[in-house]
């Protein structure tokens, strides 16, 4: 029931809100309490899942493998929760500033209820439908502002998605030819019988769709023009939420679905997260503006996740649902941070900073120091090495920006912005901070995850 | 010649009288294919793409305007989008109402079904009922948008 209302609330709001006038304040702010109101579901469809196990439900009583099969499971409905926050703290932050167009509410929570339904599907194509649901929400918010920018970023980023959402329903296609099925479960286990390269083939396919939405190295071409060219809050939702489809989808369907082919392109993993980690971290140092910075941080902080996935096993996989979620919380707290001007600003953006680089009081601390830990474990200098530089990395190319911005006196940008904004932006500080200090919860969830990730996979030890 | 009916040039006379005399029909044709059923080809998407064809037809004989004073009702695209959308969203989720799964129908498969001609009456048949409306209403609304891109262009 919680799992249904968790996708219908959404949905049938956000179609509703697609004809209402977005510029008028209420519908805006009845976006965000519906997002809110959203969350609230979610977060108890979370205490049922976290206490008495995975939520199940079979569609239209049919057998399973007919009818499409809905399952909330631990990594499932972080992600949810961790995606649809990030969208309403987005969406009542423009709400704030006002929104410029019609349909910007409505989208906004049709692409909670798209993000909602993938992260609670297990049936490979509904999977798909979900997943373009919330990314044709994004297509038409990135172009959100209608400015030539803004426009450029949309067209970039549609075309390139696309394209990444063609391969995936290729790959979709596959697994069925070779399974006969579209449940994640039973693809799971017939994929055991079923000639490798095939496997293999199939495998790179989904591995390369969410590289896309992912923006891992040799697939991050349109990132930096999106992320710059968007407005603020847009890139916080592309970039905390809607590329948590690809973290979400790596873990999904690597660890779960393609154990075997995640072992052995692990190093091939490793080395591709070494080179985002690198790359991201040299490019951002060199820009100087914030949003380009930024974008160039997403490109190496995916990186760090790659590799835990590379390492996998229990370690690695937990070190990387934590550091995405994590990262998710950064990139909005920042994309968010960088779009207003006054008090509070600074300090949040300074903690943003600090969780990038992987210092103490923020909770990127506890990401790096599982990343160390599946380091140590793998027994890999060069792993070890690479950590300590991308970190160094990215210390510095985040204070660079935070001096630039924060600390020059600019009589240009000194009006401050209204400060329901800037709440919003402490709050995610707040988040992120809390997460450092009490960091038991956030390891709990993410042990919690991984456990249901891989029990529910066949080939795993 | 194909120059010649470019801008401001009116089409055929024989484009503009078919396409003022296709809509009618297409919505009987899409009407055919909804009750048709489910043993054999046809739903409601097939059945919103016939009609939105021909609307289609009537855009490029008149242009948006000239549609939308013809078929007033095209106006109102984006709300027959919005009701489509939530009907079927209804039809999908009101069992939860009873306690049922998304998606359960009424009759059940195997049960008996009331008829009405051809017309096997249940509850699949409001999911239809709003797919074709949606897609209608969208495709429509591209029609809209496409039909004012090549007015500014005149103007």
């Amino acid at each position: 029931m919680l799992l249904s209302i968790a996708l219908l609330l959404p949905w049938v709001a956000g179609a509703v809100l697609l004809i209402a006038n977005g510029r008028n304040r209420a519908v805006a702010w009845l976006a965000v309490s519906t997002l809110v109101a959203t969350l609230v579901v979610l977060a108890f469809l979370a205490a049922e899942v976290y206490g008495n196990g995975n939520v199940r439900v079979v569609t239209g009583h049919w057998p399973e493998g007919i009818g499409i099969v809905l399952e909330a499971d631990p990594l499932g409905v972080t992600f949810a929760l961790l995606s649809v926050l990030v969208v309403t703290a987005a969406a009542a932050y423009e709400s704030v500033g006002g929104v410029r167009t019609r349909t910007f509410p409505g989208l906004v929570v049709i692409l909670a209820a798209g993000l909602n339904g993938l992260f609670v599907t297990a049936d490979i194509f509904s999977f798909y439908v979900f997943f373009e649901l919330a990314m044709t929400a994004s297509y038409a918010l990135s172009a959100y502002g209608g400015k030539r920018r803004q426009l450029r970023a949309a067209l970039v980023f549609t075309a390139v998605n696309l394209l990444g959402s063609f391969i995936f329903v290729l790959s979709v296609a596959g697994a069925y030819r070779v399974t006969g099925t579209l449940a994640m479960e039973q693809i799971a286990e017939r994929m055991l019988e079923v000639n490798p390269n095939a496997v293999l083939l199939i495998a790179t396919g989904f591995f390369i769709a969410f590289s896309v939405k992912l923006g891992l190295f040799p697939f991050h071409f349109w990132l930096p023009t999106v992320y710059a060219g968007a407005r603020p809050s847009v890139a916080a939702i592309l970039s905390g939420a809607v590329a948590n489809i690809g973290a979400y989808g790596l873990l999904r369907f690597g660890a779960g679905l393609f154990p075997q082919q995640l072992e052995q392109a692990g190093l091939a993993l490793i080395i591709l997260g070494a080179v985002s980690i690198l790359y991201g971290g040299v490019l951002a140092v060199s820009r100087g503006d914030v949003a380009e910075m930024l974008a160039y941080s997403a490109i190496g902080q995916v990186g760090y996740v790659l590799v835990a996935l590379g390492v996998a096993g229990p370690v690695g996989l937990v070190a990387a649902v934590l550091y995405s979620v994590v990262n998710s919380l950064n990139k909005a707290l920042l994309f968010l941070a960088s779009g207003v001007r006054g008090a509070l600003v600074a300090g949040a953006f300074a903690i943003g900073s600090l969780s990038v680089a992987g210092v103490p009081p923020a909770a990127g601390f506890v990401g790096k120091l599982e990343l160390f830990r599946t380091g140590i474990l793998a027994d890999s200098t060069a792993l070890i090495v690479l950590l300590v530089a991308g970190s160094a990395l990215s210390l510095v190319y985040m204070f660079q920006v935070y001096q630039r911005c924060f600390w020059r006196a600019d009589p240009a940008k000194a009006k401050a912005s209204p400060l329901p904004q800037r709440l919003i932006a402490a709050g995610l500080a707040v988040l992120v901070l809390a997460g450092a200090l009490w960091p038991e919860p956030l390891l709990a969830l993410s042990g919690q995850a991984v456990e249901s990730l891989t029990s529910s996979s066949p080939g795993a030890s | 010649m194909v120059r010649r009916s470019g801008r401001g040039a009116a089409p055929d006379s024989v484009v503009r009288v078919v396409a003022r005399m296709l809509p009618a029909p297409s919505v009987m044709v899409a009407a055919a294919l909804i009750v048709k059923g489910y043993a054999e080809v046809g739903d409601g998407f097939a059945a919103g793409v016939i009609v939105a064809l021909a609307v289609s037809l009537t855009y490029v004989a008149v242009g948006a305007d000239g549609a939308e004073a013809v078929l007033p009702v095209l106006r109102h695209a984006p709300k027959i989008a919005v009701t489509g959308l939530l009907l079927a969203l209804a039809s999908g989720f009101f069992p939860l109402v009873y306690g049922e799964e998304p998606v359960s129908h009424q009759p059940a498969p195997g049960e008996p079904l009331t008829k009405f001609g051809k017309l096997e009456l249940f509850t699949q048949l409001l999911m239809d009922i709003g797919v074709f409306l949606l897609v209608v209403g969208v495709l429509v609304m591209l029609l809209h948008q496409f039909g004012r891109l090549r007015g500014e262009e005149k103007s």
